[in-house]
């Protein structure tokens, strides 16, 4: 069964990076933002799924992550690679500073904190001269989608294999400890303030490396997009759709919704957005555990499965 | 094991004047009391005496208004609640909430991996070791159930198991026989006792009177906050103010 499912796994991954070679353009485009809102998704699930932390930070991470390659392209003339690094070193700077204090806030409290930072942070960078100010950055392009696309699989499959690794090591189990009862994890000797900021920086790395591949790829940013708010809410949509706290939950979130919200922009266009909501309502009320537990708790209750989740949202 | 050789030094734990304040409440009011290394110490009093907060209190998960608490002779006040845990003080909860999400057996390997010393930093030791601790309370069958899965009485257990993985010191026990039937609290008091027999200190707060009373060496009274008695188990049920906090004045 494991090797069976190692198997499915390989051959998954094979074909999705063959796909630049046989696919049009358009779905590669289509193929480079849905990886890149997946290593988002998985980004978000180690500290929102995994600690639980329902973070609205990490689309600061994403800016930074953008502004990091963009900076040291355009300003300094450095390659692509370094700018990467930069990203993240800005992103794990932001994560250690801020983590520390508002990580002390639990549930509902740390949300709300984080919510502001967004646009704080395209504030404070709309007035900084390096950063391009409120005008933004142009990048060098680089037309070569093939490259991005298997740049931003790769990312994914790091990402993913990171939190494979979190399921089995004391730290995720550390994690898993602090979000279902985070005095119970300290009386048994978890370093919940350390565990906590540690969660926030991984996250921030690879929402860093995704902010920092999509700048280069788009080659223009501007602080209000860098550093967008509905960014965020779509990694916890598309993370909590898969199952957050689950391995594979969150990219099974990301391409499906990805997949749903391009299909019904093409079809329905105007509306599209309407129908979308209606998507994200149905799922939430009927499998509020996301697409993961789903699957799982289907095969023993059926189709009571439903029913059970909208009798206990007592709708 | 007599009281006066509990504080003369040999004491594993030790409580010096402690009181905490919530706003206005004194719950905790001044206790001092010591365990020594291999004892069985019980706590009880009527509701709201200020037992689990005393638990609390030594646990790290509360920080006493006044007073020290000292673990094998160091004062402990500002050592943290996971690092206390990493010293070897283990506890359960009168509210027992496990890791809804993990199986039973990975609620316990938690315990393993973090536990006295650091703990196990591989998990499949961890989990031996979690097993082995299930075992010992009785819960060996259910370890691949989910925790949210068990009844009330295998939480109990569950608690303990957890604490136990730790491979503590010292054991605070908070009201692990409460809603138990004769036969299961039988069973605990056993598994307490084994625990003892093991050389680990064990601190019970406990309602029914006529468990503690044969498992404790020594009984600790509290009321309102304040110690009332200490000694012998039969010595402090005798005691008049104790029967009086328990029962009221007109019975005392």
């Amino acid at each position: 069964m494991k090797a069976l499912w190692g198997a499915l796994i390989i051959v998954a991954i094979a074909l999705l990076a063959a796909l630049p070679w046989f696919g049009s353009d358009v779905l590669v485009q289509f193929g480079i933002n849905a990886l890149l809102l997946a290593v988002l998704a998985q980004g978000w699930n180690i500290i929102g799924g995994y600690a639980g932390y329902a973070s609205f930070g990490n689309s600061v991470f994403y800016g930074l992550g953008s502004y990091g390659v963009a900076i040291a392209m355009v300003q300094w003339e450095l390659p692509f690679g370094v700018g990467m690094v930069f990203g993240v070193l800005l992103a794990v700077a932001f994560a250690l500073l801020l983590g520390l204090p508002v990580l002390r806030l639990r549930g509902h409290y740390f949300a709300i904190a984080t919510l502001a930072l967004s646009q704080v942070m395209a504030a404070i960078v709309s007035n900084v001269g390096i950063a391009g100010q409120n005008i933004g950055l142009v990048l060098p392009p680089l037309n070569n989608d093939r490259l991005f696309y298997e740049l931003a699989l790769g990312l994914l499959v790091i990402a993913t294999l990171t939190i494979w690794w979190l399921t089995r090591s004391r730290f995720g189990f550390g994690l898993i400890a602090i979000r279902e009862n985070e005095e119970g994890a300290a009386v048994m000797g978890v370093n919940t303030t350390l565990y906590k900021v540690l969660a926030f920086a991984l996250s921030g790395v690879f929402s860093a490396l995704a902010g920092g591949i999509h700048a280069y790829w788009i080659t223009f940013l501007d602080p209000e997009s860098a550093f967008d708010i509905s960014l965020n809410v779509k990694m916890i949509i598309m993370a909590v759709f898969g199952g957050a706290g689950t391995v594979l939950g969150p990219i099974v979130g990301a391409l499906s919704l990805s997949a749903i919200s391009e299909v019904l922009a093409s079809e329905v266009t105007s509306i599209a957005g309407l129908f979308f909501g209606l998507v994200i309502v149905a799922a939430v009320a009927l499998m509020p555990r996301g697409l993961a537990d789903m699957l799982r708790r289907f095969r023993s209750s059926g189709w009571r499965y439903f029913a059970e989740n909208i009798r206990a949202h007592r709708l | 094991m007599n009281s006066s050789m509990a504080t003369a030094g040999s004491a594993l734990l030790e409580v010096r004047h402690m009181t905490r304040r919530f706003a206005g409440l004194v719950a905790v009011s001044d206790i001092s009391f010591a365990l020594a290394a291999g004892e069985i110490l019980g706590l009880i009093g009527p509701n709201g005496a200020g037992k689990t907060t005393v638990i609390s209190l030594i646990s790290g998960t509360l920080a006493p208004s006044e007073g020290e608490v000292l673990f094998q002779g160091e004062p402990i006040n500002r050592v943290p609640a996971y690092r206390r845990a990493r010293l070897g003080i283990g506890r359960t909860f009168q509210i027992m909430r496990p890791f809804p999400g993990l199986s039973v057996l990975d609620n316990v390997a938690v315990g393993a991996l973090f536990g006295h010393g650091g703990g196990h930093t591989k998990l499949k030791e961890a989990r031996e070791q979690a097993r082995a601790s299930l075992d010992f309370v009785g819960l060996g069958r259910a370890a691949d159930q989910r925790a949210d899965e068990l009844g009330g009485p295998s939480r109990k257990r569950l608690e303990l198991a957890k604490a136990l993985a730790m491979q503590p010191k010292v054991l605070l026990c908070d009201e692990v026989m409460a809603g138990l039937n004769h036969v299961e609290i039988e069973e605990v008091i056993d598994v307490i006792r084994k625990v003892r027999a093991q050389g680990i200190s064990v601190l019970v707060i406990e309602h029914v009177i006529k468990a503690i009373k044969s498992l404790s060496d020594r009984l600790l009274v509290m009321h309102h906050g304040e110690k009332i008695a200490e000694g012998t188990p039969d010595a402090v049920l005798a005691d008049p103010a104790v029967i009086q906090a328990y029962l009221g004045k007109k019975r005392a």
